[in-house]
């Protein structure tokens, strides 16, 4: 997993908080189904609001595989250094 | 055309709009993607064509799992002119898990006795693996391979034939496939485009992001239009659910005039479209705004009407409806052009009494909206547990009455005999009728609706059953129906010890979130004995969900409001 900056950490964050519909505090250990009450309707929200947030596409295959706040994190931050990379010359 | 008109057939309704030039547009990859219903017509008969030259005959079954909405409506119209029985099955989500996704789907192939499958090329492979444990499937067909000649057929299906079975979600336990007639259809369809409906007329455009394994989004969105010549745009359901702006810019290029949609779709744009998203939106031609398929909040239609009504929605266009797939679609409309109509009624009343009597003091209320009223020809009955009728305010089982009556369950003649007698649909729904207008206020029956999608209690309960931790058999869930919100999904369950409290709650929260997308509200872990079961064995699901409402009366106050 790359190393994720507090910048992607803080966005991701309050994307959950954005998304959910329950107050919610959520830490890099929250799971989103258990912890953060996240049912498959909201699941695709959040890609939403994160794909318009750090202007990344998620491919919806590696979503089921996705359980906790870190995991989020870890793939924007990858999906967000594969962009910066193509648009650096 | 609002004229009454004599019963069609499917087949018979394309071959007609056909005929009137008009089509759907298929939103594909953001483009418009229109196809005349003579397209539509042609490619369901090289469907029909194929399938016959595969060996189905009359009568088989034939499932059918496509996302992709033309090639579901063609297999559909094309399994409909061969005059096999169409069985409308769930594709999986993308973001579930697929195993678990053909587990229940090999149950519902063996419940509707299916002899074949259409489906994509990238399932078909997993379709034949369920070929084992699936005896009776013997033709696992891909859509894109149905390309025989065009012949039109020799032998069309009747009236009263089966037009299409709707499996209305996966199961472990006893799927329920809603049969009904081509009769049935006609009649609802036609009831909803009437002059007691929508009063479709030329110029109107309907405009659905509804996925067409649901009632309302085939049903209502896809043969609504086709049945009188209208022209039907049909967007992908996950694009609305990512983008829910695109449903309003449909409307807005389209000038889309009818859209229906469950409740939690006018919630999503109240939340979800920032204000540069309403730039460029005109919603002024929306006619009729149809909410339903889950239970109206009259605060979702308030919130909604202010925040678009500086691009032209009306409250007068909100057109909340009551109705259910056993009843084809729709059972109640309201009049057309009227805001919603709601009633505040106190909610100690309607719980103890089983009476709708207007609030007193603003504690401990609810406030219902009005469904409107039954079409001509159908009816609607309020009664009690004996089948008894009851009268005005007086809050009973919702029965329906009527030509669009389901034929049944197919293949659940038992199931079947409970849900209608003599005549009369009991769809397990409570409302009350006031000044013949009807309010919905809960649900008797033991399903638990979200996101305008029906779960049956029994297969959660059968899923958390298998995990470590919990008293096998000792496992209730239920939908907590409150009047004017959303389920909360319970599930009750006996710890047998060996898990801790904390990690047998999120291994149950889990479980049913990779089951079944859904997230339960509140895992209630109970001591020994709360569950009751019958003699013969089977979980008293009534009597553990009043125990459990006696357990949160005495709790504290702020947890038993809460949800």
């Amino acid at each position: 997993m790359p190393p994720a900056s507090a910048p992607i950490e803080n966005g991701v964050i309050d994307a959950l908080k954005t998304v959910s519909r329950r107050p919610i505090e959520p830490t890099l250990e929250s799971d989103l189904v258990a912890d953060l009450g996240f049912d498959s309707l909201q699941v695709l929200e959040l890609i939403a609001e994160l794909e318009d947030r750090f202007d990344i596409s998620i491919p919806l295959n590696d979503v089921p595989a996705t359980r906790t706040v870190a995991q989020v994190v870890a793939q924007v931050a990858e999906l967000v250094g594969s962009r910066t990379e193509r648009s650096t010359p | 055309m609002t004229k009454s008109r004599d019963p069609r057939t499917l087949p018979q309704a394309l071959a007609e709009a056909a005929h009137a030039g008009k089509g759907y547009c298929f939103v594909q990859n953001g483009v418009d993607v229109p196809r005349p219903y003579g397209e539509i017509e042609r490619a369901a008969f090289q469907v029909a064509r194929s399938l016959r030259d595969a060996g189905l005959r009359r009568g088989d079954v034939v499932a059918i799992v496509l996302a992709d909405a033309e090639q579901f409506l063609t297999t559909l119209f094309g399994a409909s002119i061969a005059g096999v029985i169409p069985a409308s099955l769930y594709p999986p989500s993308p973001t579930r898990d697929l195993q678990r996704y053909f587990e229940l789907t090999a149950n519902t192939l063996r419940a509707a006795d299916a002899r074949a499958v259409v489906t994509s090329s990238s399932l078909a492979p997993d379709f034949e693996a369920l070929r084992g444990t699936c005896r009776r499937l013997s033709l696992v067909l891909v859509r894109d391979a149905l390309d025989a000649a065009p012949i039109a057929p020799d032998r069309m299906p009747g009236l009263d034939d089966i037009a299409f079975v709707q499996y209305t979600s996966g199961s472990t336990s006893a799927p329920k496939g809603v049969a009904l007639t081509h009769r049935n259809v006609c009649a609802n369809v036609d009831a909803i485009n009437g002059p007691s409906g929508v009063a479709s007329s030329k110029g109107d455009v309907a405009v659905s992001w509804l996925p067409l394994n649901h009632d309302m989004g085939l049903v209502g969105m896809a043969l609504g239009p086709l049945y009188c010549g209208l022209p039907g745009v049909i967007l992908p359901p996950h694009l609305f659910v990512r983008r829910p702006a695109e449903w309003l810019r449909a409307m807005t290029r389209h000038r889309g005039t009818i859209s229906f949609a469950p409740n939690f779709a006018f919630d999503l744009c109240l939340r979800r479209l920032k204000d540069r998203d309403l730039d460029g939106l005109d919603l002024s031609p929306w006619r009729i705004a149809g909410c339903g398929a889950e239970p109206v909040h009259a605060q979702t239609l308030a919130a909604f009407t202010e925040k678009f009504a500086s691009v032209g929605f009306r409250a007068s266009s909100l057109f909340p409806s009551y109705g259910l797939a056993e009843h084809v679609l729709a059972a109640t409309f309201p009049p057309r052009g009227r805001p919603p109509v709601a009633e505040t009624v106190s909610l100690d009343d309607l719980n103890r009494l089983r009476l709708a009597r207007p609030a007193t003091d603003e504690h401990n209320t609810v406030t219902i909206v009005s469904c409107g009223r039954p079409f001509p020809g159908h009816a609607v009955r309020i009664v009690d547990e004996s089948g008894r009728p009851l009268g005005e305010r007086e809050v009973g089982e919702i029965t329906l009455n009527g030509p669009s009556v389901m034929l049944g369950y197919y293949r659940q003649e038992a199931l079947t005999a409970q849900t209608i007698r003599d005549g009369w649909l009991h769809t397990g729904d409570l409302g009350y009728l006031s000044g013949g207008e009807l309010f919905v206020c809960g649900r008797e029956k033991d399903i638990i609706i979200a996101n305008g999608r029906k779960y049956h209690p029994q297969d959660l309960e059968w899923a958390v059953d298998d995990l470590a931790g919990v008293r096998r058999g000792r496992v209730v869930a239920f939908g907590d129906a409150k009047p004017g919100r959303a389920d909360r999904v319970v599930i009750v369950v006996e710890p047998n010890g060996t898990v801790p409290g904390a990690a047998l709650t999120d291994s149950i929260r889990r479980q049913v979130s990779d089951l079944f997308g859904l997230y339960v509200d509140e895992v209630a872990l109970v001591p020994s004995g709360t569950v009751g079961r019958t003699t013969s064995g089977k979980v008293q699901r009534a009597a553990t969900r009043a125990r459990y409402h006696e357990l949160r009366a005495d709790g504290p106050a702020g947890e038993a409001a809460g949800g």
